[in-house]
This record gives structure tokens, C-alpha cells and sequence, in this order.
């Protein structure tokens, strides 16, 4: 029986030696099923002090931007040719920086006043934008002061549509903060939360301006349904405005 | 004094001015008090009626041409100068808040003025456009399904619903800011143009 002993001992002794070896081959099998994941890691992590800094980031952002503008532009100007030739009003051109010297929009007549006027090239019927989108168009002018009808005047009426649905409809101020869109057609398939912009078909403001947003809808409005449109620019809040100029 | 005189007649401007500056503070429920009623009611009591027709036409003009139209303050203005001028020259009120109701009712006839004058501008325009959807016949099945007609929509002017809906609020709360007023400032204007060459009609 000696013999058999012997060898016993010899196998537990050849497998207490190497079994750092056999972890290490299972190791580098789980790693090669996994495909490296942990050998990428490892090196992710060592090489972490070495990554391109943020400029090279910043670099790429700048470039990517200006790649996109380029491209505004050049959207812009096949806009601009397509819509001539359809004949429809021009998207807007440059605009006009103007502070808003005085601010009635509540009561009978819903109305800014600019400080700028037909000395700085503003005309009647321009697009008065703020940080939001439109607000109103100018009604009047003197030579250094411009009268802005918001869109929440009784008498202001600018066609829209829906950005979602691209259903028309006729945006009309009811002396409330909140104007109500009346669409033209009896299914306009809106719901709450729409966006609004000022209608491509429109021959009085510049196209895809956004406006508002949908908050309520009531469907069963006579003759076709009617929405509330939460304005999106803050007419309370702005002090400087944008007027559009052709 | 000729000089104080002219004051009393210059400070017509601060209507205007007052209207443009919108004190926001001064408001109730978005509503600024009629500053045209609290500045012509004491005028009215204390000057005869031809400068009191003609301060409300001056007024009137000054104001229509800080909004767009169509409708104007004009009729309800001079509406107020007639009255108030013959209160003043049979027995002028002394009592603030004599003062304060003549204000109420003078705010509630102005914007009734301008109400009306909408109503009416909103039935014209409904009479004078097809009542059908546009170009269907008054017998097309097709009617029904019809959405409203453009150009309906597309005039400038407070439909009546709106106007019924919304103006409403807006005159009872123009009317109650310029009634609150009214004693103070009225009476302070009162005090100022009674005075011997303070502005006031003479004798």
C-alpha cells in the first residue's frame, strides 16, 4: 500500500503548488469571455492622469457649433429662395434691440412702447420678439418711439399653426393674459401641451416664430374647436425686446 | 395769477403721462383707474361748461392717440364734461364722498361708452359678412362640417362673447380703483382750482 500512499501525496503536492497557476488560467478566460473587460478597465483606470484635457473638448464643441451654423445659414438662405419663389413672406432679417419705455398690458388696450422708432428703422406691422418668442407687432410709430400691439389685445389677430400637427388657425387677443387660438378646421388634432409658432402661410409675420404653448382645448367650441395659449415670452417681466426687420 | 392759470390748464398732460407710466402698483386686477375721469370730474365742477366740453376734447384726442383704435373715449368724455359742468354750476358737491360716487358712475359710463362702441363695431362687421361658411351654399350637406370663415376671425375687434366675458371684470374693476381714488385726489384738485386764481371759472 505504500506506493499508493506515495503517489496521493504527490498529486496533493503537484496541485498545492500550482494552483496560483490555475487561477491566473481561469482568469484570463473570464477575461477573454468577457471580452477584456476587465484588462480595458484596468487600463482606463491607469491611463486616467494621461486623457485629453478639456481643451481638446472645447475645441470640438466650437467646431461643431460653427459647423451648425454654417448649416442655419445656408437652410436659411434655401429658405429664404424657396419661400420667395412660392411668394410668401420672408423669414425675418436682422433685428433691432429696443427697451420697453413704458408697459400697459392689461386693461382695454394691451400695449408696449419702444424706445426706438422710424429714426432706427422700424416700421409698422415689424414682429416684436423676447426671450421666448413673439409677443406683438408694432402698431405705430413716431420718429423715436414705436407702439407695440401684444398679442393679447382684443384687436391683435396673427396666424399660427401647430408645430406638432400643422394645422392653421387665428391666434386672437381677448384682453386676458392668455390669447385663444381658433383653429380653421373642425379636426385639428391638438392636445395640451402643443407648441405654437407663427403660420408659414401667414403674409404678416415671419414664419416658425415660436409663440406659446396649448394649455387647455375645449373641442366642442363652436363653429371649429378652440385652444388657450399660454404665452411663452414673459410680456410682464422683459424690459428689452427684439424688433424683427425684414 | 395767469401764470398758475396755465399750470392748472398744463397739467391736462399728466393724463397722458399718467397713462403711459402705468403704475403698476396702482392697479387693481390688472385695471389702472380712469386717470381721465379723476382729472375731468373736478375741472367739470369748477370751470363752465364750453372749457369743460373743450378740456374733454382735448383729453380725448390726447389719449385716443396712445392706442390703436377703432373705438375711441371721445363720447364718453364729453358725455362726462356735460354732466358734471351742470352739476358744478347749479350746486357744486363738497362732500368726498359725493366726490367718490360721481368718479364710480363717471368710469362706469366711460367704459360703457367704449363697450358699446365695440358691440356695435363687432355687429357691423357681422352684418356686413356672409353669415355662411365662404362659398358653400346655404343648402350644401357640407355646411355642417364647414370650420369658420377666415376673414370672420381675422378682423381686428373683440367679438362679443369675449367682450361680454372679459370687459365685464374689467369695468367693475376700473370703476372700483378710480372710486377709491377719487376722494382724495378729486378733492386735493377741487381745493387747488377753487382757490382765488388757482384756475377755477371766476365768480
Amino acid at each position: 500500500m505504500a506506493p499508493v500512499r506515495w503517489q496521493r501525496l504527490g498529486l496533493l503536492t503537484a496541485a498545492e503548488r500550482s494552483w496560483p497557476a490555475l487561477l491566473l488560467l481561469l482568469a484570463l478566460v473570464a477575461i477573454r469571455l468577457s471580452k477584456g473587460a476587465m484588462l480595458t478597465d484596468l487600463y482606463g483606470l491607469l491611463s486616467r492622469p494621461f486623457w485629453p484635457g478639456t481643451a481638446q473638448g472645447e475645441w470640438l464643441r466650437q467646431a461643431q457649433t460653427l459647423g451648425d451654423h454654417l448649416r442655419l445659414e445656408q437652410l436659411e438662405r434655401e429658405n429664404r429662395r424657396l419661400r420667395s419663389l412660392l411668394g410668401l413672406s420672408a423669414a425675418a432679417g436682422s433685428s433691432l434691440p429696443a427697451p420697453v419705455i413704458s408697459r400697459r398690458s392689461t386693461g382695454w388696450w394691451q400695449l408696449l412702447t419702444l424706445g426706438r422708432g422710424s429714426l432706427q428703422g422700424v416700421r409698422p406691422g415689424a414682429a416684436v420678439i423676447a426671450p421666448g418668442g413673439l409677443i406683438g407687432l408694432v402698431s405705430s410709430v413716431t420718429p423715436t418711439t414705436a407702439t407695440v400691439r401684444l398679442l393679447t389685445d382684443p384687436g391683435s389677430r396673427v396666424g399660427v399653426w401647430l408645430g406638432r400637427s400643422r394645422h392653421n388657425g387665428l391666434l386672437t387677443g381677448l384682453g386676458t393674459g392668455r390669447p385663444v387660438l381658433r383653429f380653421l378646421e373642425k379636426d385639428p388634432d391638438a392636445r395640451p401641451g402643443d407648441v405654437v409658432y407663427t403660420s408659414p402661410a401667414s403674409s404678416v409675420v415671419p414664419p416658425n416664430l415660436p409663440v406659446g404653448v396649448i394649455q387647455t382645448l375645449d373641442e366642442a367650441a363652436d363653429p371649429a374647436p378652440e385652444a388657450l395659449v399660454q404665452l411663452s415670452a414673459p410680456v410682464d417681466a422683459v424690459d428689452w425686446v427684439q424688433v424683427l426687420r425684414p | 395769477m395767469p401764470s398758475t392759470r396755465v399750470l392748472a390748464q398744463a397739467s391736462v398732460l399728466l393724463v397722458p403721462l399718467l397713462s403711459l407710466a402705468s403704475p403698476g402698483w396702482l392697479k387693481l386686477n390688472g385695471m389702472e383707474p380712469a386717470w381721465a375721469v379723476l382729472w375731468l370730474l373736478p375741472w367739470a365742477l369748477v370751470e363752465d361748461r364750453l372749457s369743460a366740453l373743450f378740456a374733454a376734447l382735448t383729453l380725448g384726442l390726447l389719449l385716443d392717440a396712445l392706442h390703436p383704435g377703432p373705438v375711441s373715449l371721445l363720447p364718453g368724455l364729453l358725455l362726462l364734461a356735460w354732466w358734471w359742468s351742470g352739476l358744478g354750476r347749479r350746486r357744486p358737491p363738497r362732500n368726498s364722498l359725493i366726490l367718490g360716487l360721481l368718479a364710480l358712475l363717471g368710469t362706469a359710463l366711460l367704459d360703457l361708452t367704449l363697450l358699446l362702441q365695440w358691440m356695435l363695431q363687432s355687429w357691423r362687421v357681422g352684418e356686413a359678412m356672409p353669415p355662411l361658411a365662404e362659398g358653400m351654399a346655404s343648402s350644401s350637406p357640407l355646411l355642417p362640417l364647414a370650420g369658420p370663415e377666415a376673414a370672420m376671425l381675422a378682423e381686428p375687434l373683440w367679438h362679443r362673447r369675449d367682450l361680454l366675458l372679459t370687459g365685464t371684470p374689467m369695468l367693475l374693476a376700473q370703476t372700483l380703483i378710480t372710486a377709491l381714488l377719487a376722494p382724495m385726489l378729486c378733492s386735493l384738485l377741487l381745493l387747488l382750482w377753487r382757490q382765488p386764481g388757482g384756475g377755477g371759472r371766476s365768480g
